[in-house]
């Protein structure tokens, strides 16, 4: 079981953040082989392994309370990390009932909902709610349904409509993105709001994941990873905050990397709805420092490869580039250059 | 993919030819939600093989008791809806897919005219339960050959009151479209169901009067047609499956074991589609995905509706 | 401009063509928009019913040879809340079958677009055209304020100051390119700014 003991750590100012020895073994390493290429990579959102991140449709781990609170200061920071179309409220209904049937379904000692026909109560342990309201009447409940939720489980949420052949993405609760800019893409369509990736147009990888997406079936969720990296600890890497962050990315050195540099990893999650037909695009993020990676050999020696022989253009993209050759160096004293057997586990 | 067990609970006779079936969780439970327009696959053991036929969900979203659907039984059925009107019975269990929207209402839209033809109005039964709900603006305009043609017919008064707009061929209304659709103001979206004929003359007509695309929908499940025998050659898993006249390339190959991915199994979703490698003949494209350069190209195929007049074709997979 | 792969969020603009199937058509245009109204009246007229309505811009102002050659049809204003308000009143009147046209700066495209959003058309169902400059209105993603008429690659945002620079990354929601601090990692490290957008 994953440990619940809440810990108290800031993910900004003097970043408390660090991972227990049981995180370092469930961090959901992405890389299978030394060379790292974009791709679909989609599976089925199946229950895995019991205490591994994909036991449960929404993982709640050791950093719950910290990273709901870091939401809470960003939000009050910046409002425009949520935002919802107005012709979303049947999607947000949607995500209220997934995530609350979820939470309490596969975690009933930290969180519980009761059903009296349309009036529900719902009970957040570890933040301490308590809240009853009419289904359906957003009048009943504090904030709008998605924001509410949003506020309540770990990760960024986007609410995708689906229409005119494409995807919109028509809502979106976002506080710990990877440098994107909910108030500047909200309403989107998806080739849009992919509109920056590089590498990909010409391999029409979103194009077939568009296709794929747009025929998502209720019952069937899926899932990728996706990564890129990060200098402290910080989940708010957004453009808006980019002025705070920026800076932090040239005093990366060979020295203090292993302590700075973070590889930051998202769990992204697709889940067709069922009263909107929209589709759920949850992004879950995952950090772990160099330092905490390299407590499994295998797992240092293969960033080290991936990072080592990475395209240009993804380096730009992911805005490694301006401490990449520190990286490398810090890294490069854990890589004997051994040969590793295929896949992600860590031993 | 994983289905869903039902139990039929009711069925009534509504029209003409047309049987009402009501489905109940197996396990006694909810079933999941759904928008309007839905459709479930239903899936019909008859004998040694088995038809997946796609039918709209007819009752209310909010409704989770159970599911409704209308079949109406076709003269030249290859067996779906015969078994339908002469194997099921109030008790008789079923495996459905989870309900799948392929004919959504545009949720951007200021207004909604929707236009049923016959049967055509299945797909519209839980549409207006949802435009009700959330309150956008909306008529459905109801063609029918005769009252004994018209399914529904009393139900849909009652819920509707004057958004209802009836045209009884029988008696001589004719749904005039060009005034129907000269009439409406900005953002209004046309959803279309019914005969082909009624399907490409309101399209037509939408095009004519300077509708865009986009606020043009229709839902068109093909039935697979008939056609000569063939065979499959599946290059990656080393197998041939023999095709028979009445059989569709998709059946086919899920008797002999394959796993093909599918949603609607009418040539309308895009999701079945598999790469032709060869063939000594030509493909017959039925579906409505494919653009017309790629049934040009014949490299693409949709096993679902789509079949060819060959003695094999050889598919990537 | 960012090279090595192109944003597909950026719009692309094309000559106004008259769509000849429809009901009716409206036309909206700003100061060098006149001359593409005029352009588009050389070609063959349709049949419907046309509406022009016209802001002249300083230096820009295409109104006496629109006045002969678009007669009736054709409405000019002396402010753009005047034109904007005409406008909402047309679209709120219009039936489906009302081909939409604009044409001008970007900004002006936009403004257009989103008015007509608000009635329910799609953005994909008004043609546009940017006859002349090509001046980008830039959303500061840190400040939430627009300026428009930028022509450099690096501009200064007229909300917060800072040094922005300009990404081909489009919202046809704000009708803005995005902006981003581009001294943000290293203050006060401002490349000169070039002419890119003129």
């Amino acid at each position: 079981m994953n440990n619940l003991a809440y810990k108290h750590e800031t993910f900004r100012d003097d970043y408390t953040y660090r991972n227990s020895p049981d995180a370092i073994r469930r961090f959901p390493f992405p890389f299978a082989e030394d060379h790292y290429m974009y791709s679909v990579n989609i599976e089925q959102h199946q229950p895995g392994a019991k205490g591994s991140i994909v036991e449960h449709a929404f993982d709640i781990d050791e950093h719950y309370v910290s990273e709901c609170e870091d939401k809470l200061i960003t939000l009050g920071q910046d409002k425009g990390r949520y935002a919802a179309l107005p012709h979303m409220m049947d999607a947000q209904w949607d995500f209220l009932e997934l995530s609350m049937e979820s939470l309490s379904r596969d975690y009933p000692h930290l969180f519980t909902l009761t059903k009296d026909g349309e009036r529900w109560t719902w009970r957040n342990g570890p933040l301490g709610i308590e809240d009853s309201f009419v289904f359906g009447d957003a009048a009943t409940l504090p904030l709008e349904p998605f924001e509410y939720m949003g506020r309540q489980v770990q990760g960024d949420f986007v609410l995708l409509d689906q229409r005119e052949g494409t995807l919109f993405a028509d809502a979106g609760f976002i506080t710990s993105q990877a440098d994107w800019s909910l108030a500047f893409d909200v309403g989107m369509s998806w080739h849009e709001w992919h509109g920056p990736v590089p590498q990909v147009e010409k391999m029409g990888i979103m194009d077939r994941a568009l296709k794929f997406l747009m025929s998502l079936q209720q019952g069937n969720p899926v899932r990728r990873l996706n990564w890129t990296m990060t200098i402290n600890p910080r989940l708010d890497t957004s453009p808006e905050h980019f002025p705070e962050w920026g800076p932090d990315k040239l005093k990366v050195t060979a020295q203090n990397a292993g302590e700075k540099a973070h590889l930051r990893v998202e769990l992204q999650t697709m889940f067709r709805l069922p009263r909107s037909n929209a589709i759920l695009f949850s992004i879950r993020c995952y950090l772990i420092s160099l330092e905490e990676l390299a407590t499994y050999p295998r797992w240092a020696k293969r960033f080290h490869r991936v990072l080592r022989d990475l395209h240009p253009d993804l380096l730009e993209y992911k805005g490694i580039k301006v401490y990449h050759e520190a990286v490398l160096a810090w890294l490069s004293q854990h890589d004997d250059g051994a040969e590793l057997a295929l896949g992600a586990h860590p031993e | 993919m994983s289905a869903l067990n039902v139990i039929v609970s009711n069925i009534e006779l509504v029209a003409d030819g047309i049987r009402h079936f009501t489905f109940i969780a197996a396990d006694g439970g909810e079933l999941p939600g759904f928008s309007g327009g839905s459709h479930v696959v239903v899936s019909m053991p008859a004998g040694n093989r088995t038809y997946r036929n796609a039918y709209s969900l007819l009752s209310s979203p909010a409704d989770r008791s159970n599911y409704q659907i209308a079949v109406r039984l076709q003269e030249q059925s290859r067996g779906g809806s015969r078994f339908m009107h002469e194997q099921v019975k109030v008790g008789t269990r079923l495996d459905i897919s989870w309900p799948v929207n392929l004919f959504p209402i545009s949720r951007v839209g200021h207004q909604h005219i929707l236009v049923a033809g016959g049967i055509g109005i299945t797909p519209f039964m839980s549409q207006v339960h949802d435009l009700l709900r959330t309150g956008a603006g909306f008529e459905l305009h109801y063609a029918f050959r005769s009252p004994r043609h018209a399914g529904f017919i009393d139900q849909l008064k009652q819920l509707l009151g004057n958004k209802l707009v009836c045209h009884d061929q029988s008696q001589g209304q004719i749904l005039d479209l060009h005034a129907l659709l000269s009439r409406q103001p900005l953002g209004t979206h046309v959803y279309v169901c019914g005969p082909d004929g009624m399907v490409d003359a309101l399209i037509a007509t939408a095009h004519e009067l300077g509708w865009p695309d986009a606020h043009i929908h229709n839902e068109e499940f093909l039935a697979p047609p008939v056609g000569e025998p063939f065979t499959i050659r599946l290059r990656q898993s080393q197998k041939n499956v023999d095709v028979g006249a009445e059989v569709s390339m998709l059946e086919a190959m899920e008797a002999a074991g394959v796993d093909v991915p599918y949603l609607c199994r009418g040539g309308a979703c895009g999701r079945c589609e598999l790469e032709v490698l060869a063939t000594d003949g030509v493909i017959e494209h039925h579906d409505h995905y494919l653009s017309d350069a790629e049934k040009g190209a014949g490299k693409k195929i949709m096993p679902c509706v789509s079949r060819a007049k060959c003695s094999f074709i050889e598919l990537n997979l | 401009m960012q090279h090595g792969y192109w944003i597909r969020s950026k719009p692309i603009y094309h000559s106004l063509a008259w769509q000849y199937k429809a009901q009716a058509h409206v036309l909206l245009a700003s100061g060098e928009g006149g001359r593409s109204v005029l352009r588009l009246y050389q070609q063959r007229l349709p049949d419907q019913p046309v509406t022009v309505l016209y802001l002249p811009a300083e230096n820009e102002d295409y109104s006496a040879p629109l006045v002969t050659v678009v007669g009736t049809s054709l409405q000019v204003f002396p402010d753009a809340r005047e034109l904007w308000q005409r406008f909402d009143q047309v679209l709120q009147q219009s039936r489906m079958g009302t081909r939409l046209y604009a044409a001008g700066t970007e900004s002006f495209l936009w403004q257009a677009t989103t008015l007509a959003v608000k009635h329910g058309v799609l953005n994909a169902d008004v043609m546009r055209e940017q006859p002349a400059s090509l001046a980008r209105p830039v959303y500061c993603v840190h400040c939430k304020t627009t300026t428009h008429g930028v022509t450099t690659n690096i501009a200064v945002c007229a909300g917060c100051q800072r040094h922005l620079f300009v990404r081909d990354h489009f919202s046809r929601r704000l009708g803005a390119y995005m902006g981003l601090m581009i001294d943000a990692e290293d203050p006060g490290n401002v490349p000169d700014a070039e002419e890119v957008y003129p």
